[in-house]
């Protein structure tokens, strides 16, 4: 198939050279499969095999896309895609800057992320892991959702610059278990994000389901009062932090246009707790990395904030090219963004609830439906969902309702930070808009960050 | 289940053994709403199709749009011009064939600048359907030259104004956000699957509950609200779902009272049946699937809000004490169950004693659903009312995008939280 895959490509590259047509490829395929589960039941089991094939078509500073679903016997129609590109370049507007085409100077090929274990996993295979995880937890009342999505991804590029293709080769599986209620309204969850077969493993996800239902069945649901807590992340909420930073935050482009709560002088400024140390680590599998960018650039560990000082911004290729700065390796679909484990031993819920406080702390496992309210000051909000606790300093524990957090990144990530967990946990980031694209973000287990202050709290679930 | 490359006998053999498997897992076995079968055919009308239209004319309408924004004080522009057409057979065992070719032209254009602390602020201007049909006939290059030039007056107003204060005031919506207050918060909530627990994994679910219909006081006396499938000109209207039901317009909210949901033919079974009564009474034609290998689920129609008789804009503003009128959609965030919600937007304007007052920045307001449309004081009348589009709305796992639209009058509601 790879062969295949990589000879289509010669082919059209062969054809656009033909036409006098400056082109670039990127050929998308994935072998998608989703076990969705609703009201205890399977409630849609289904797999997509697709391929996409976006045709890119240069004409110095012009540019234009054609975007198609093929396969890989029709060449005739991927051709058609490549007159089209090219007729439309005719007419785009140029750019106000001098667009890069990579030349690829060998050809590049990875698999090493994948696992075809994990990759091909049988239907009863995923019905048995999510079985094992609610087993005894189900009841008439309390109703099992979620998913198990898993699969293979498959980029492939090259363009009429040079004959060499770089080809990427992923394999993945995201699963959420949702517990709820179906009178009462709450919901328990939990997640794994696996790169191999070896990494799923639902006595993780059935632990922590079995303490939050244990809670949330049994314990009288409390309003919160408005105003300032001490309140502990756990991995979910903390990756979806992070994506946000990386949106913006130290996004190059986003930042010289006025969409960013970082600046060029604060390089080599302590911005944020000396606690947060972030990098983009291609060298952790467990990430989907990329090793190499779409342009060819081979990608090494990148540090965005070493003990809370900003080390630089990561600029893509064509934002690079726009406001003249040097490209960074990150002309990829996604980063490998690592955060680091602190000093604090306990790494699960249960360790937490174990743990001394002095203070009343609010546990967020995660924030639902997070969006920007304002770039420059890092301004975001969301509501809690899936298992929030409060732990209360006597050693009781709360269950709440939902409650809204509108909050800058800069405090939650800034002097606020109380501490980290040492142990690190994976977190599938992947969404299923569009093009499979599997990601990952590695965090600290918990990160708790005091005195943060509650926007909303519901009278309810 | 998709699978490029033809139907071959590979792909029967993975449907069936995808059904064997999740049919070891049931708990409700799927029924169907009973319907009619149907031959028909539906286009959305349109005089002069996007797609025989030169490329050319269509850059060059672009670049005049472009021209009208490039004006001091912007920082980025954006002109947007999105031509869909989408070719549908329908065909299924119950002996419906029908045939659908749907059009659609989404245009917008948006300015972006920065203010003396190089914060940016942006103004989008999405123009609603005029008009009966949705082609190329409907862009309106005098339109858009009125609205360009507003957008970059009010922008350059955002840039030079203070930010908005943290208050508790009157908010008045324009249909800009008033838009996309309908869809989060009457539209998502009135999902039938959101209602039963199908969306539960990652969208979220709904407060409102079977036993809500015919019961709930969803909002004030003002508030009317429906999903109409029928008007010409806008993408929530489509002729026959993709169950094969043909489209209606439905009461949602009448009066302020909850009666009825956005439904398919498997959601309104279950639903009855699970009630023990007939809340349904058979599909309300809603399922779409965003493509052949997605299945259709619950998705929006044209989910509008009637025109009220508290007469325009400006009637509106005179008889507000303190208030805010809002307008352009930065932000949103609801709560899982779409019981609360936050949204930003792109400008504000204070109102004092009846008098627009001045501009404010980075301007937000968030509230819980129920309380805030029981809130609502004043709806304005047809003279305000727009439909707007929304090209995007995202939905389901795998996720699905689907085209529908909101037919809005400006709004006001009281006691709102802003500032936050």
């Amino acid at each position: 198939m790879k062969d295949q895959i990589l000879h289509t490509l010669q082919d059209l590259r062969a054809y656009a050279l033909q036409k006098g047509v400056e082109a670039s490829f990127f050929y998308h395929e994935e072998d998608s499969y989703l076990m969705r589960f609703a009201n205890s039941a399977i409630s849609l089991n289904t797999n997509e095999r697709l391929i996409r094939l976006e045709i890119t078509a240069h004409k110095d500073r012009q540019r234009a896309s054609y975007e198609l679903i093929t396969a890989l016997d029709k060449l005739d129609e991927m051709q058609r895609g490549v007159d089209i590109a090219a007729e439309m370049v005719q007419h785009a507007q140029p750019l106000s800057y001098q667009p890069t085409i990579p030349v690829y100077t060998e050809s590049f090929s990875d698999e090493s992320a994948y696992d075809p274990a994990l990759a091909t996993l049988s239907n009863e295979e995923r019905l048995a892991f999510f079985n094992r995880v609610a087993a005894g937890l189900e009841t008439d009342a309390i109703q099992l959702s979620g998913i198990f999505s898993c699969g293979a991804n498959i980029l492939a590029q090259i363009n009429t610059r040079s004959e060499h293709t770089q080809y990427f080769k992923t394999s993945d599986a995201q699963i959420t278990i949702v517990l709820s209620h179906t009178a009462l309204k709450w919901e328990v969850s939990a997640e794994q994000s696996a790169q191999q077969k070896a990494d799923l493993n639902p006595d993780v996800l059935r632990r922590d389901l079995v303490f939050l239902v244990e809670h949330y069945q049994h314990d009288t649901p409390q309003q919160l009062p408005l105003g300032t807590y001490d309140i502990v992340f756990g991995p979910s909420a903390i990756a979806d932090l992070l994506d946000f930073m990386g949106f913006i935050g130290y996004n190059g482009g986003l930042m010289k246009r006025g969409f960013s709560f970082l600046n060029e002088d604060q390089v080599g400024q302590r911005v944020l707790s000396s606690k947060f140390t972030l990098t983009d680590d291609p060298t952790r599998r467990e990430t989907f990395p990329f090793q190499r960018d779409m342009m060819g650039i081979a990608r090494q560990p990148f540090p965005v904030f070493a003990n809370g000082v900003f080390e630089g911004f990561v600029w893509s290729q064509d934002e690079a090219d726009e406001f003249g700065a040097q490209p960074t390796g990150h002309t990829v679909m996604h980063n490998s963004i690592v955060m680091q484990g602190g000093d604090v031993a306990a790494s699960t819920l249960q360790e937490l609830v174990a743990m001394p406080r002095e203070n009343d702390v609010l546990y967020i496992p995660y924030l639902h439906y997070m969006n920007v309210v304002n770039p420059s000051k890092g301004l975001i909000t969301g509501s809690s969902r899936f298992g929030a606790l409060l732990l209360k300093k006597d050693g009781s524990v709360v269950v709440p309702y939902n409650v809204r957090l509108t909050q800058s990144l800069l405090d939650i990530f800034g002097d606020k930070v109380a501490w980290l967990s040492q142990a690190q946990v994976v977190v599938n980031a992947s969404s299923s808009y569009g093009a499979r694209n599997p990601r990952a973000i590695i965090v600290p287990a918990l990160l708790q960050v005091n005195g943060l202050e509650i926007s909303h709290s519901n009278p309810s679930y | 289940m998709g699978v490029l490359g033809g139907f071959g006998p590979e792909l029967f053999d993975k449907a069936f053994d995808n059904a064997r498997v999740a049919a070891e897992r049931v708990t409700f076995p799927v029924r169907l709403a009973e319907k009619d079968a149907i031959q028909a055919s539906f286009t959305s009308p349109n005089q002069i199709d996007p797609f025989t239209v030169p490329l050319a004319d269509k850059l060059a309408f672009m670049q005049a749009m472009d021209a009208k924004l490039n004006q001091p004080g912007v920082f980025q522009r954006i002109c947007q011009l999105t031509f869909t057409r989408k070719q549908i057979v329908f065909m299924d065992s119950e002996g419906s064939e029908i045939e659908k070719t749907i059009v659609e032209v989404f245009p917008s254009i948006q300015v972006a600048g920065l203010d003396a602390q190089g914060q940016m602020h942006s103004r989008t201007y999405q123009p609603p359907r005029m008009g009966d049909t949705r082609g190329w006939e409907t862009l309106d290059m005098e339109v858009f030259s009125e609205n360009a030039e507003r957008i970059v007056r009010e922008m350059n107003e955002v840039l030079a104004a203070d930010d908005c204060p943290k208050d508790v005031r009157s908010v008045i919506l324009l249909p800009g956000i008033m838009f996309l207050q309908t869809h989060e918060t009457i539209g998502h909530a009135l999902e039938l699957d959101r209602i039963l627990g199908y969306e539960l994994a990652f969208a979220g679910g709904s407060f409102v509950r079977l036993s809500d219909f015919g019961a709930l006081r969803y909002g004030s006396e003002k508030l009317t609200a429906r999903a109409d499938a029928t008007i010409p000109n806008s993408p929530g209207s489509f002729g026959y779902d993709d169950d094969g039901i043909p489209a209606q317009n439905n009461l949602l909210i009448d009066k302020g009272l909850l009666v009825g949901a956005i439904t398919g033919r498997q959601m309104v079974e279950e639903a009855n049946a699970r009630a023990n009564k007939v809340i349904f009474d058979g599909s309300s034609g809603a399922n779409r699937a965003t493509s052949f290998y997605r299945v259709p689920i619950e998705r929006m129609t044209n989910i509008n809000i009637d025109p009220g008789d508290d007469g325009t804009l400006d009637d509106i503003v005179s008889h507000t004490e303190r208030g805010i009128i809002l307008d352009g959609d930065k932000s949103w965030s609801i709560g899982s169950n779409r019981e609360q919600f936050h949204f930003a937007t792109d400008i504000g304007w204070l109102v004092e004693d009846g008098q627009v007052t001045r501009v404010v920045k980075n301007s937000t307001y968030q509230g819980e659903t129920v309380p805030f449309y029981n809130s609502l004081s004043a709806v304005g009348d047809a003279s305000t009312w727009e439909v707007q589009y929304t090209p995007n709305c995202g939905k389901g796992q795998p996720n699905q995008i689907m085209q529908l639209g909101h037919g809005v009058p400006v709004c006001r509601f009281d006691n709102v939280r802003i500032g936050e």
